[in-house]
Formats: structure tokens, sequence, C-alpha cells
């Protein structure tokens, strides 16, 4: 358009000259922004921006609708919109639904597949924004449309990814279970017919049905041993896959701490005696008296820790337990002045089925899985264990649980 | 002559706790599963019985549901050291647990004279 105030009659006094000026001075800056707004919807390479008229059919076309959908302005402007949708989406009115909604709600967003031209699919974002006259008659609709197919790709393959690895998750528990199972199922079959050899053989060592010469004695008293450290891997086999099952529950109750130990020490003082060793118990006064625990479990693994003081230790050495508290814990050290526990060594120590070598692991024989026992289930009672020891110079185990103070 | 009963399902073990038992004067019974027990029950009252736990026909659990003889003390004589069966036995009556495993003949001889002599 050519504005010129000469054709628009030369006899306008100045006054109006110069607000005609004006007005076209405004006039063409409008027309500049809106050359300048075109030309950037036009340059967008990203997006495929469009506009609809209002039954749907194509005006314009930018370059991000042309890369995007594969069409030239030429070829798709005056088309239906529908063409960029999937047969069935067509079949189902899809195209006209979501134009019914844009006039209604002003606005509807979309993630689907759309088809480009050369009839290969992408995922896309659309937005499609109803456009309506100053009387609020809808006379047109914008649409926005992004290609998401990559992401979309990601998401699935993530999606996807992700379901598998559930899966294995849920395939490897399940083994696990089924593993914990036949370890337990194998230690009680294993257990009984151990058992009933210990009766049978012990029988003959404690002379329950006659005399024997010494050298058949000392024979049969050495398969009564074989069996006895038998029984004690299937139980603590049968005690891991328990735990590990987390088939065990704690039965905390009120305890007397000085009896218990008491208690413990005097189970064990009959078995040290044997190599000539002796236990000695120490309790700092602060400890209270009693203090809620599950005395079993504590009990049993205060056992593997003085087991362990006694068949790593020579003849005749003492094993001195020790009872404190420090910050709300319970402190139990068992020292020994045994083989000791190289550093390197001492991080194998409460792992699964770890033997530590040394000069008396041969010897005493062993599951590996004592000490892994207790690491467990003393942190079922947020409790730890841990060691200090050099080679040659001893070792001492360290038993931590919380006090939580009964009638101290 | 104090009564004494072992139920006990592995023959091994059963015969092995009547040759130890019978070495010093007890009257031993033994019974294969708890129905067996029962039946040894209702022909005579003994003063002891031990208990396994885990037996076919009628389990440990099975037989003191069953049993009502303020008369005899039952202790249990199984290889469970925890767990609710054991909790479900104790409760049902019997009296204290002993784990198999762990005890020698001679230890089973000096529990059943500790218990025996306890009854009043």
């Amino acid at each position: 358009m050519n504005y010129s105030y000469r054709r628009c009659g030369g006899n306008l006094s100045p006054e109006k000259q110069s607000e005609f000026r004006s007005l076209k001075t405004t006039h063409n800056a409008t027309l500049g922004e809106l050359e300048r707004y075109k030309l950037l919807v036009d340059s967008v390479e990203d997006y495929a921006i469009f506009l609809l008229d209002a039954d749907g059919y194509i005006q314009t076309w930018n370059k991000g609708a042309e890369k995007n959908k594969g069409y030239t302005a030429n070829e798709i402007i005056g088309k239906h919109f529908s063409i960029f949708y999937l047969p069935t989406d067509i079949e189902s009115s899809k195209p006209e639904r979501e134009l019914k909604l844009a006039r209604q709600l002003g606005r509807v967003e979309d993630e689907d597949w759309r088809v480009r031209k050369d009839g290969s699919q992408f995922w896309a974002n659309v937005v499609i924004t109803a456009l309506r006259d100053d009387h609020g008659n809808v006379v047109g609709f914008a649409k926005v449309t992004r290609d998401l197919t990559e992401r979309k790709r990601n998401e699935d393959l993530l999606r996807s990814n992700n379901a598998q690895l559930k899966k294995q998750q849920r395939d490897l528990e399940a083994l696990n279970i089924s593993k914990d199972e036949f370890i337990s199922l194998a230690s009680h079959q294993l257990r009984t017919p151990a058992t009933a050899v210990k009766q049978l053989l012990g029988m003959i060592t404690q002379g329950f049905v006659g005399d024997m010469a010494p050298e058949q004695l000392s024979l049969v008293a050495k398969a009564y041993d074989a069996n006895e450290r038998q029984i004690r891997v299937v139980e603590n086999l049968l005690r891991v896959a328990q735990l590990d099952a987390r088939k065990v529950s704690l039965q905390t109750k009120p305890v007397n701490l000085r009896e218990l130990f008491a208690r413990i020490v005097e189970d064990h003082e009959t078995l040290v005696a044997k190599k000539g060793q002796t236990i000695g118990l120490e309790f700092e006064d602060a400890v209270p008296t009693s203090s809620n625990l599950d005395a079993d479990h504590f009990h049993m693994a205060l056992s593997n820790l003085i087991d362990n003081a006694s068949k790593y230790s020579q003849e005749g050495e003492r094993i001195s337990i020790a009872v404190g508290t420090k910050d709300d814990m319970l402190y139990v050290s068992v020292s020994d002045n045994g083989v000791g526990i190289s550093p390197k060594d001492q991080k194998l120590l409460f792992k699964k089925f770890s033997r530590i070598p040394n000069d008396l692991s041969e010897k005493v024989g062993g599951s590996g899985l004592g000490l892994y026992w207790v690491k467990k289930v003393m942190a079922m009672h947020n409790g730890n264990v841990s060691v200090q020891s050099a080679e040659a110079k001893g070792s001492t185990f360290v038993l931590t649980v919380p006090l939580e103070g009964v009638d101290a | 002559m104090r009564k004494i009963l072992v139920v006990e399902d592995e023959d091994l073990l059963r015969e092995s706790y009547r040759i130890i038992i019978s070495t010093e004067p007890y009257d031993v019974d033994t019974a294969k599963n708890g129905q067996e027990a029962l039946d040894k029950c209702a022909e005579k009252t003994y003063d002891l019985i031990l208990l396994d736990l885990m037996m076919p026909v009628l389990d440990g659990v099975g037989f003191l549901e069953r049993f009502d003889n303020p008369d005899t003390k039952v202790v249990i004589l199984s290889n469970l050291s925890t767990g609710e069966v054991l909790e479900k036995a104790l409760k049902l009556g019997a009296d204290s647990n002993i784990i198999k495993a762990s005890l020698s003949p001679r230890d089973l001889l000096s529990k059943v004279r500790y218990e025996v002599t306890s009854i009043t």
C-alpha cells in the first residue's frame, strides 16, 4: 500500500497535514513490526508454526513446518490440517474434536503420533490456540507443533530398560529366596543325620557301650570332633540363610546385663578350659543393671567372638571381656593374645564365606559365616562389630549396641 | 522308677536316646510321632516326655494341643532354637527346650537327671 497525503487531498490545513504525517509514521512502524514478526515466525526451524482458518484449512507455513512435516508452502497451503493425522485418528474425528475443544477452551494441547509427507511418523507435541476477532468469534487457529520423537524414543528406551531392570531384580530376588530356602532345607536335612552320628559316636567315646582299645577310641574321638565341626558349619549356614531370608525378627526385652554376661562366660568356661584358657569378665561401674536386648542374639554373637578368641589363641592364654558404656551405647570387647589379623585380612573378616589364612585356621576349621552373621545381627540391633588387631599381637573385637536404659 | 517317654521320628536318634537314658534306672519308652505318643500316654502316665517338634503324622505342637496331663513334664528336644513353632510349643505347656545337635550323650543324661529330680 502506498499512502500519499497528496492523493488524500492537498488542501488540508497545516494541523491536519501534521496529524496525517504522524498517523502515517505510526502505520509504517506497525507494518514494520508485523513484517519483522512474520520474519521471526518464518525463520523458526525447531517449531512448526502456522495458521488455520476457522474450518481447519492451512493458511500460512513457516520454515519449521516445512522441515518438520516435509511439505513446502505451495504444496500445503489450502489443504486441511487433518492431513497430518494418522488414518485411525482421522476415522475417529480427532482433528475435528481438537478444533472443537480449542474453540471451547481457547487452547488444546496433545502429544501423539503424526504423519509427515513421506508417510513416516513422528511424536508430536501440538498446541492449537483459537484466534478471535473483536466480537469474540473464532476466525482461525494458531498451531504450534514440535517434533519430540527423539525424546519419546529415549523415554521409551528408558522405560523399557527400567522395566527390564525391575524384572531382573524380581527374578534375582526370587532366585535369592529359593537359594536361601534351599540352604535352609539342605541344612535341616544335613543336621538330622549329623545329630544321630553325634549320639552314636558319643556313646562310644563316652563309654556308654563298653570299653575300647585306646587306638580305636582315638579314631572314634576324631570322627566325633569332625562331626562336631560339620554340625557347627551346618548350623551357621542355617542361621545365615534365615537371616538373609529375613526370617529372623528381634525379640527385645529388658535383660539383666550382669546376669546375661555371667551366663555367657559360664557357658564357655568348660570349653576354653580344654585348651587351658581362662575368661576374665570386667564391668565398668556406669553399666546399667538392665537394657532392652534380644538376649538370644546377643548370646550367640558374643559366643561367636569368644569361640574365635579361643580357637585363634594358643593354649593357656586368657580371654578378656570388658563391658562398658559410651554415648548411650553398650560396648562389649573381647580381647585375646592370639595369632591376630593383618589389616588386609581385616577387610575380609566380616564378608560371607571369608576365611583368613593363619597358623591356626587350617587346624580349627570353620564356615566363614560366623562373623558375617554377627555383623548382620548387630546391624539389626542398630549396633556394630569392629576389630582392632595386628599379626601376632592378638585381636580385640568390639560389639556395640544402643543402650535402651531400663531401671538403670 | 521314673517313667520317661522319648518322642522322636529319626530311628537312629530314638534308639540312641533309649540306650543312653536306659543306662540309668529309668523306665524308658519310645514313640516315633505325636500320635504314637498320645497312644502310649493313654496307657501310662509318664513323669517326663522328651518331645521332638518336627515329625510326620502328628508333630510336636499337634501332640501338645491334644495332650493334657499336669503330672507329666514335657521338655522339647529339637533342633529349633528360635521361631514360631518353638514359641507355640512353649505356650502350649512345654517346660523348656533342649537343642539336640548341641547335646552329647553325657549332656543328655545329665539333662534328664536334672529334669527328673526337679519334678516335685
